[in-house]
């Protein structure tokens, strides 16, 4: 098949042999949709502060709290476990920084300290969720629908069952602000992302965790510390999540304690999915799970650019997410090649005939 | 703790269920003390307008008045915890049923096992679909569409010369959205100069309305003068994105809400939203003379309007926000 294939037509193969190539085509597709509806869909303008504008830039904001929640989902489900408690600790970190904030001076100081207070706490839960997995030994959707349900009860405790506001100014700008025309939500996500793909990737810890997902007793035969390793993803997990709560309670200044970050613990495993992350363990994509991510945000924000009505959303996301499913499927790309080849072949047979 | 909470409930109905096996000639009134036990499934942590609400009528069914109030919040607005609530009230034969459905279908089978062992329902804020009055006493409510034709009298007369809207809409399917949708939809449409651009379902969620507004102003290119955001919340996430864009709202872009909170009032007396119609919360006294009149086996209008305010200044505001209670 590849008998006279260049340099770069390789790597481009190399590219679409990757299960998240076809979440690249989607967003293409869905930004190809919006562009058919509005010709200047992609257009960039600047902003009054210097900042660029436009609906990719909202893409890659709303992008950015999943983009987190799904590479601690992706390095959790590495281990052959899943995390079903982020939406939970989103909406924990939410209500802790919001409380915080509420009585707390503007000052950047106080911004500080709420990012601060967020990750103790949420490293607390993350640590909770590590205990149980790999000391006590609990199933990881067992132990983690436990924080998924006490978390939301968590942040209704911390604010008294009441969707809270405050205002810091500092604070605020992590989710609105810009650097270098861009939003710093989506750099603060990207530059997370990448520190731990580089984390994982230029050390052994990324093939310990894979080997933890495909056999855990051959791995502890071969020396991985599986016990300190589960316990530390876990702990990663909740602090992305907990950032990923700072995010989605910065952008307004309110933490909704029955909406934020709520069912969001579906979009990162979807996101890894996409990603190319097998739910089975054993291996990971995290560069997939980013593209999942943006790929999840661009289909939000195009059902709302479409007018699709509220009724029809859910379904309209469905057949998307269907669609890209089977595209990803090996066996649905091999009946198509078959029926190309099946056609193809004869007429290669008459050419050389002729 | 919610699990907990579950377990705990789960134990209760089968201890109750066990008993009532053993009393069942005893009827509803097998209580030692002379409370009467009301039944309150309710919403739980919505929004401010919920938690007024709720607070009102936990503090008006008090023991001083006659009364033991089960407070039964739904989990994550969740219907099915409100169904399972719903019936353990009627295993446990509490006197009188208080609900706030979070979804307006599926419902029949639930009261009619509640008519079955003789359990006056009372609807509190929300309706049932389909609408069936023989399987509830009364419904006591602010009227959603009287309060949507506010919105849209006020929008009339607003803009003279038309405009574009847009609706943040609750989610699809609840009958609050309907009924605001069809309050505001049968002015509206009247109306030549107005013009829909469109609606979509923000979740009654303030983060959800900002990223919605913001990319509905860029796919009109700005020309939108007016939102009708069915909630506070929705509101305030819409002057958010309205000022992201470079607009300023209450001038460029006029944005009306439904609800009154005092979060939304203070906007408004900033000048920030243009319009409050109230959906007033505080019904607690009307509920306790309906069930006082249900229990002595008077009858009942099949449904009740509580009156509610409308706000159209920042005057207004100002003048109604000191004794604000929601």
């Amino acid at each position: 098949m590849s008998a006279n294939a260049h340099r770069p037509a390789e790597a481009l193969k190399g590219l679409v042999r990757r299960q998240y190539f076809w979440g690249i085509v989607a967003i293409a597709l869905l930004l190809l949709v919006n562009l058919i509806k509005d010709p200047g869909y992609l257009a960039f303008s600047i902003g009054s502060s210097g900042n660029l504008v436009g609906n990719v830039i909202d893409i890659l904001r709303a992008a950015a709290p999943i983009i987190l929640i799904a590479v601690g989902m992706c390095l959790v489900v590495a281990t052959g476990g899943i995390d079903l408690s982020v939406g939970s600790v989103m909406v924990v970190a939410g209500a802790v920084s919001m409380e915080f904030l509420s009585g707390a001076p503007d000052t950047v100081g106080s911004g500080l300290a709420a990012i601060g207070l967020v990750i103790a706490v949420s490293a607390a839960l993350g640590a909770v969720n590590g205990v149980l997995v790999s000391v006590v030994g609990l199933q990881p959707f067992i132990s983690t629908l436990v924080i998924m349900l006490a978390g939301r009860g968590l942040a209704k405790v911390i604010t008294g069952g009441q969707n809270t506001a405050a205002t810091n100014e500092s604070f605020r700008w992590i989710a609105n602000g810009y650097v270098l025309g861009l939003p710093v939500v989506f750099l603060l996500a990207l530059l997370l992302a990448l520190a731990m793909g580089f984390l994982v990737r230029r050390s052994a810890l990324g093939l310990m965790l894979e080997a933890i997902g495909m056999d855990a007793k051959a791995a502890r035969l071969a020396g991985v510390n599986r016990r300190a390793l589960l316990f530390t993803v876990y702990i990663l997990g909740g602090v992305l999540a907990g950032f990923a709560g700072v995010f989605a309670t910065a952008s307004v200044m309110t933490v909704d304690v029955s909406r934020t970050g709520y069912q969001l613990e579906l979009d990162a495993i979807l996101a890894v999915v996409i990603g190319g992350t097998s739910l089975a363990g054993g291996k990971f994509n995290i560069t997939g799970a980013v593209v999942g991510a943006i790929l999840i945000a661009t289909l939000d924000k195009t059902v709302v650019f479409l007018g699709v009505s509220s009724s029809a959303t859910p379904a309209f996301k469905a057949v998307v997410i269907v669609v890209l499913c089977l595209l990803q499927s090996e066996r649905v790309r091999r009946a198509f090649r078959q029926r190309r080849a099946a056609t193809a072949r004869p007429a290669e047979r008459e050419a050389v005939a002729a | 703790m919610s699990a907990r909470q579950r377990i705990a409930k789960a134990l209760g109905a089968a201890t109750v269920g066990a008993l009532a096996l053993g009393l069942t000639a005893c009827g509803g009134d097998s209580g030692g003390d002379d409370l009467t036990t009301i039944g309150f499934v309710a919403v739980g942590p919505e929004g401010a307008w919920r938690e007024a609400n709720e607070t009102n009528i936990q503090d008006t069914f008090t023991e001083e008045a006659g009364y033991e109030l089960k407070y039964a919040p739904a989990t994550n607005l969740d219907q099915k915890s409100q169904i399972d609530a719903f019936t353990s009230f009627v295993d446990e034969g509490v006197d009188v049923i208080l609900l706030s459905a979070t979804e307006a279908t599926g419902w029949e089978d639930s009261l009619k096992r509640a008519q079955e062992a003789e359990i006056p329902v009372i609807l509190l804020d929300r309706g049932i679909e389909p609408d069936d009055t023989d399987l509830y006493v009364t419904r006591i409510a602010p009227d959603n569409i009287e309060v949507s034709t506010a919105v849209a009298d006020w929008a009339v007369s607003a803009f003279p010369d038309g405009a574009n809207y847009f609706v943040l809409e609750g989610p699809a399917g609840v009958s609050v959205v309907n009924e605001r949708n069809e309050g505001f939809d049968a002015v509206a449409s009247g109306q030549p100069g107005l013009v829909k651009v469109g609606a979509q379902t923000a979740n009654w969620s303030t983060e959800e309305a900002k990223g919605v507004v913001e990319t509905v102003l860029k796919s009109n290119d700005n020309d939108v003068q007016f939102i009708f955001a069915q909630n506070d919340e929705m509101g305030l996430g819409a002057v958010q994105a309205v000022q992201e864009a470079g607009l300023t709202p209450g001038v460029d872009v006029k944005i009306a809400t439904i609800d009154g909170t005092k979060n939304a009032l203070e906007s408004l007396a900033a000048g920030e939203l243009s319009f409050v119609a109230e959906y007033n919360p505080l019904f607690g006294e009307t509920a306790l003379e309906v069930v006082e009149k249900v229990l002595d086996g008077g009858d009942v209008e099949s449904s009740i309007v509580v009156p509610s305010a409308t706000f159209d200044s920042p005057e207004a505001a100002e003048t109604a926000l000191p004794d604000r209670k929601f």
